[in-house]
């Protein structure tokens, strides 16, 4: 196991995208010790922020006040990379494989335009998650984001593939032009969920006040919410499917784009199911 | 993304048969709009001028510019971008529920008949203010309206144009566009240009605390920014280039007292449109220009060694 702990709190961001599980895997101490990070326009070695222990491992333990460190993990490919403490923007972007767990907070573009992998946040987390980035037309392709706190502006903007599941309240604009994917909210969106999504899937466990250009469409239970419940299921989340538990009201948008997208919102048996023309 | 479907304000000048202004007041912020380009104007193609026009004003109250309007839509606040979302999918023939457009203040056959008249006009024309991209949603409501604007050219004409403040904010836009493809959110440290605005525009850097000296010309972030970023500026080093005293040189290391462009200073300025207007400078004035001050600080730093070493990667998108 590779551990490192933060000596010092940058003065300004710092661009750690080499502390990555896949690049680290292959490196002595020294050559560790000697990986250049960016502390804003100043190249630095990584043992002048990190006291570096361990090495030739894939497994990467960092703690500290990570809040200013940015791209950590970014493009990993395998390997495990855990923080204690809260980790910075753009935290396993671009990832393609592996796994990165927070016990602390994360800030935007967590997992931006990853590929496949799972990054776990214990905490919050900023907006963007698992975002396009400006200019880009596609967010992730693939892989699990799970934030256990409330998320920003922009979730999963732009997204082609993959799931992403937020525990608390997120902000404006979850879904925003999205291509694809499934988006797992366990405690509603602030307003402008899905806003201009041209196809995926967004869930909602509470009510969410949708934009006039959603209808919609019918009550259902469809089997695959029961598949992605089986796959959350190891990871300990729980979505309800089964139809004794109650059903989804399912709205089809986005129509003022071409919209094929759906959101689906739960309705549990015990409440009553709002009659067609209160929505 | 739409981007910006746009023109000269020459042509609203001599086609522009409907104007729609999103957002501003240009009655009290921009008295000479309506005269010079946008109403009173007559052309060859609008013989009659104010009677072959047609302006809409949108806005969340009754501002002064409301007299000048053929319609006025007051938009409950913070509704814009649901607004805007109807429109486009009435725009494309989608049925929206009435009472969901009842919800943005606005009545469902009076958008009924806006859309008709932005199909149906020769040249129409949007101009967005502060009320649309400075409110709840930002940047999603300004990019709303320039793919409305960029939308209906599948029936008509249809331009969107935002409308700048004060100072040269578009000449800055422009600079940076050219000489780095980016407008405006811009880094330079690792040595080339990158761009993000959230994580490197000026008011996210200086409110996440994100930088430890600041130079400012020709703005007065003192003045208009949140509370954290103004203590921010008053923790740095602070530099200003101003030709007054603002509220940003209070709290500023440095003030350099400049010549006023324009009035003492020749240079290039850039109207909304992005037409380049040259400066020719009425007065002489004891103090040096923004230009002098920049390019002698430059001197200094380029006897400097660069700082990036030879062998640094680049962060460009395509390196993974």
């Amino acid at each position: 196991m590779i551990r490192l702990t933060l000596k010092r709190p940058p003065a300004v961001p710092l661009e750690a995208e080499v502390l990555s599980p896949s690049l680290l895997a292959g490196l002595s101490h020294t050559e560790i010790c000697g990986l250049h990070l960016y502390h804003g326009k100043r190249r630095m070695r990584v043992d002048e922020f990190f006291d570096v222990e361990g090495e030739r491992s894939s497994t990467v333990d960092i703690t500290g006040d990570l809040r200013r460190v940015r791209w950590l993990g970014r493009g990993m490919t395998d390997g495990t990379l855990t923080i204690h403490g809260s980790a910075g923007m753009h935290l396993g972007a671009r990832m393609k494989g592996g796994r990165i767990e927070v016990f602390g907070n994360a800030d935007d573009w967590v997992g931006a335009e990853m590929t496949n992998g799972l990054v776990r946040i214990h905490g919050h987390a900023g907006g963007q998650i698992g975002g396009a980035y400006r200019g880009s037309l596609r967010g992730m392709k693939n892989g699990t984001i799970i934030v256990e706190g409330t998320a920003g502006l922009e979730v999963g903007l732009r997204m082609r593939r993959g799931t992403i599941v937020i525990g608390g309240r997120v902000r404006d604009f979850c879904g925003l032009q999205m291509k694809g994917g499934t988006i797992i909210l366990l405690d509603g969106a602030e307003i402008r969920t899905g806003a201009w999504m041209n196809r995926g899937t967004i869930l909602s466990l509470r009510s969410l006040k949708l934009l006039p250009t959603f209808r919609f469409a019918c009550y259902d239970n469809p089997t695959f919410i029961g598949v992605h419940a089986r796959f959350l299921k190891p990871l300990g989340i729980r979505l309800p499917h089964a139809p004794t538990e109650g059903s989804w009201a399912r709205y089809c948008g986005d129509f003022c784009v071409p919209g094929k997208g759906e959101i689906f919102i739960w309705h549990p048996a015990a409440a009553p199911e709002p009659a067609v023309s209160e929505l | 993304m739409g981007g910006k479907v746009t023109c000269t304000l020459g042509e609203v000048k001599n086609r522009a048969d409907f104007i729609v202004y999103w957002g501003g007041n240009p009655a009290e912020c921009h008295p000479r709009h309506f005269t010079k380009y946008t109403l009173m104007q007559k052309s060859r193609w609008l013989p009659r001028g104010r009677k072959d026009r047609t302006m809409v004003l949108v806005d969340i109250r009754e501002t002064k510019s409301a007299k000048a309007a053929d319609i006025f839509l007051q938009v409950r606040p913070g509704c814009d971008f649901e607004l805007l979302s109807i429109l486009r999918a009435m725009v494309r023939d989608e049925p929206v529920d009435p009472d969901a457009v009842a919800e943005t203040g606005i009545a469902y056959d009076v958008l009924e008949d806006l859309v008709r008249r932005m199909k149906s006009c020769r040249f129409g024309c949007m101009f967005f203010g502060m009320g649309l991209s400075m409110t709840r949603g930002k940047h999603m409501n300004s990019a709303a309206l320039l793919t409305l604007a960029a939308e209906l050219n599948a029936f008509t004409k249809f331009v969107a144009m935002p409308m700048r403040g004060h100072g040269n904010v578009t000449g800055a836009d422009v600079i940076m566009r050219w000489q780095t493809g980016y407008p405006f959110g811009i880094t330079f440290n690792r040595g080339y240009p990158r761009y993000n605005p959230g994580e490197f525009s000026t008011v996210d850097v200086l409110v996440r605390g994100d930088c430890d000296a600041a130079f400012i010309i020709g703005a007065d972030p003192g003045a208009t920014m949140p509370q954290p970023a103004i203590d921010h500026l008053a923790r740095i080093p602070t530099i200003v280039l101003d030709p007054h005293v603002t509220h940003t040189s209070r709290l500023a290391r440095v003030h350099i007292t400049t010549a006023p462009a324009g009035i003492a200073a020749p240079g290039t300025a850039y109207r909304m449109d992005e037409i380049p207007l040259p400066l020719k400078p009425a007065l002489k004035s004891p103090y040096p220009t923004d230009e002098e001050i920049v390019r002698r600080i430059r001197e200094a730093v380029a006897t400097r060694p660069f700082w990036m070493p030879e062998d640094s990667p680049q962060m460009t998108t395509e390196q993974l």
